[in-house]
């Protein structure tokens, strides 16, 4: 096995990191254990790491290969169990707080100048307590607007809409736009103007992006609730309106990311505020009866005039414990370089890059749908936000939902709904030592 | 065959070899049941005593006493699921006993084709209770979904049913993938009741004159309530497994209006990472799993007296 010694060997590694080369045969004999995530759409990108064994002379061995949620409880087990001398590992901007003690901070191991060339936004949501714990893949995530065309290309619909709500009929900018639209286009059971992700972390991200849309916050700096708000009341009624007047499927409480996603494919759907990894499928005629149909605009924004934009991302990690640092840095600068990120966004997925989003913006020109698609989702990047850096996120999550949903089901008002996860989330907070 | 001689202090080898030969014999049984139940049972229980977090190892050495157990004392949202849990456990297992007595006296009276019969009354054993669960959350969903849309379609209903929704509608529809799932647990095992069944006073009943329901009623019920006890002691605990299930399709929800004891448990052990407090809870569900096997072993105990087959 072949030892990097001291500084000079992270000047090496530095050097061949920044320019983006790979010394031949630099970790010959080095064998790095991996937890990956699993699934068609990252898949692809794992060809590339027999590239980085024919180059660096190390191997790479896939020891787990599950979604994320798996891993995740994987990852707390290896954690409990001591056994975290696995060296690379799948993250999520939106788990990764929970790890605090799995990950090695890579700011040593890679160059400054290479970091550079990530998305600031993204580098920022990947450092937590001054800890660069990951580094993002081409697998962004911000929620951009589908909406079937033909809605708005109907002049007996555009008047009367204008009869009904006095303005003209257009693709919604603002959230208030989005919900009378979603009730003038509704003929339950059949056709609903709209639906939301119903349950678990979904429904709380998509809860906490309208929070911020109408001008408040999920939590204080020092993480006290702070969504019992009227801004917080506002974003809630929201969704509690849309189902009231029935303009959302009634089992979107029960709807995760699949059931959306095969929702608007299935045309019964107008108007669905969705991830960009569904935009190939929604367009593809085998897939969809909305492929053709299909247009794509940045995410509306609230009556604070801020856009929704709850973001995350996939990522790389090494572990603190993991025997050959160097060689998994070095791995997971090579999975997530220009030529991995140009390869993964190939396929739809956005980048974390810059020169990437340059270059698949020069590639999207000459397909109508790809750059409107394109277009959508880098307005909306422009102003997303990731979840809150707390390792108590999910546990949060776990606490609001069931009221979110009392409130959407009509179990309780919004203010008592509100108050309870309020009171729920700051006796955890407590609990934890948070304050 | 030469045996080495070891300089032992006087009588210490054949003290250390003097252990009765029952315990040897059942020594490795004792090793084994010690390493993959007793040691886990009590560290679980000591770590229900901790603010044990998956996350933070160290956690496990920071005894805080009674704290979970009164947390969860205290919570009216355990004690709804443990309620509702009991509520679904006795739904689910009285409905399964009857569709499982129905299917084998059917099953035991086909003359062609039995065995053919009896594996496919199987099939559904055979499935993955995520699969089970994924099926039957398509099946029931409200917008694409199998139900409505055939409801629909006949003219029977010109609305989208919330079949995983509505309170009441969400327990069925659990309760109806769970019984499809497991009534041929109850089906088979109450088959293998029937065929044990001798056919004496069976026919003594027929000279006596006695109706078809006369003679299931007061001479093969009799013969089948120790299997149907068994089938049901097991199920009570077996029922469990139904977590995955119910995890795809509601995960407990909407609002805590489907949460089962196990979707409670298991996201507070694996999702929130709070292991000490899930093992809290769990201690305490442990009496609702120890009051079913009880009252049904009582029953089977009983059951089995009447036939004059012992205590």
């Amino acid at each position: 096995m072949k030892f990097f010694a001291g500084g000079a060997g992270l000047a090496a590694l530095a050097l061949t990191t920044a320019t983006g080369a790979l010394a031949a045969g630099e970790f010959e004999g080095v064998t790095l254990d991996a937890k990956l995530i699993g699934g068609q759409q990252y898949e692809a990108l794992y060809g590339r790491i027999s590239e980085w064994e024919a180059e660096t002379g190390g191997k790479v061995n896939v020891i787990s290969s599950k979604n994320h949620f798996e891993l995740d409880k994987e990852f707390k087990s290896d954690i409990a169990a001591g056994t975290t001398s696995w060296c690379v590992g799948s993250n999520h901007s939106s788990f990764a707080s929970q790890y605090p003690t799995l990950y090695t901070d890579l700011t040593p191991y890679v160059p400054a100048a290479t970091v550079a060339e990530y998305v600031d936004a993204n580098i920022a949501a990947a450092t937590l307590e001054g800890r660069l714990v990951m580094l993002p893949r081409a697998q962004f995530d911000v929620s951009a607007l589908y909406y079937q065309k033909s809605l708005y290309s109907d002049p007996a619909k555009a008047e009367a809409f204008k009869a009904e709500y006095g303005y003209d009929l257009a693709v919604p900018t603002t959230w208030k736009e989005v919900s009378d639209q979603a009730k003038f286009f509704t003929d339950a059971p059949n056709f609903y103007g709209t639906q939301y992700a119903g349950k678990d972390e979904a429904i709380v991200g998509r809860y906490y992006e309208m929070v911020v849309a109408e001008g408040g916050e999920l939590f204080t700096a020092d993480f006290h609730p702070a969504f019992n708000s009227d801004a917080g009341k506002r974003a809630l009624a929201w969704f509690v309106d849309l189902y009231e007047a029935g303009a959302v499927p009634p089992g979107t409480t029960n709807y995760l990311w699949d059931d959306l996603g095969n929702g608007m494919a299935s045309g019964t759907i107008a108007l669905n505020l969705d991830w960009p990894g569904w935009a190939g499928f929604f367009n593809d005629p085998s897939a969809s009866k909305v492929a053709g149909n299909l247009g794509v605009a940045p995410a509306p924004k609230g009556s604070a005039g801020n856009r929704t934009g709850w973001s995350g991302f996939h990522g790389f990690s090494v572990t603190e414990d993991c025997a050959d640092k160097e060689a998994a840095a070095s791995l997971v600068v090579f999975l997530t370089n220009e030529d991995s990120q140009k390869l993964e966004s190939a396929a739809g997925p956005l980048p974390t890059r810059d020169a990437v989003w340059d270059y698949v913006t020069e590639q999207a020109k000459g397909d109508a749908f790809k750059s409107e698609t394109l277009a959508a989702f880098q307005e909306t990047a422009k102003t997303a936000f990731a979840v809150p850096a707390t390792p108590y996120w999910i546990e949060a999550t776990n606490l609001i939902y069931p009221e979110l949903q009392a409130a959407i089901l009509g179990d309780k008002t919004i203010d008592e709904a509100l108050a309870d996860a309020e009171e729920a989330v700051d006796e955890m907070m407590q609990e934890n030592g948070v304050y | 065959m030469v045996t080495p001689s070891i300089d032992l202090p006087n009588g210490l080898l054949m003290t250390r070899l003097k252990l009765p030969p029952w315990l040897v014999l059942l020594l490795p049984a004792i090793l084994i049941l010690m390493a993959v139940v007793l040691i886990p049972l009590l560290l679980s229980l000591y770590s229900s005593f901790t603010s044990y977090r998956l996350t933070r190892p160290d956690s496990i050495t920071n005894w805080i006493g009674t704290f979970n157990y009164e947390k969860a004392a205290k919570d009216e949202n355990f004690w709804a699921a443990f309620g509702r849990t009991v509520l679904f456990l006795t739904i689910a297992l009285n409905l399964e006993m009857l569709f499982g007595l129905g299917l084998a006296l059917m099953v035991s009276k086909v003359t062609k084709g039995q065995r053919l019969l009896r594996t496919v009354m199987m099939f559904p054993m055979m499935f993955s209770p995520i699969l089970v669960g994924f099926q039957f959350k398509f099946i029931f969903n409200d917008n694409v979904g199998l139900v409505n849309n055939a409801l629909q379609s006949l003219g029977l209903s010109s609305t989208a049913i919330p079949w995983l929704v509505d309170g009441k509608l969400a327990l069925f529809s659990i309760a109806f993938a769970e019984i499809w799932m497991s009534t041929s647990v109850f089906g088979i095992l109450i088959l293998a009741g029937l065929y044990a069944i001798p056919q004496d006073p069976l026919e003594a009943a027929k000279v006596d004159g006695c109706t078809s329901w006369q003679s299931f009623r007061f001479v093969t019920l009799p013969f089948l309530m120790p299997f149907i006890y068994i089938a049901m002691a097991i199920r009570s605990l077996d029922v469990a497994r139904a977590y995955d299930m119910v995890q795809i399709m509601t995960n407990g929800g909407p609002a805590r209006r489907t949460e089962l004891l196990w979707t409670l448990i298991g996201r507070t052990g694996y999702v929130d990472a709070k292991m000490g407090y899930a093992n809290a809870m769990g201690y305490i569900s442990i009496f609702l799993a120890i009051f079913f096997t009880v009252y049904f072993f009582k029953k089977l105990t009983s059951a089995r007296a009447e036939l004059g087959m012992g205590g």
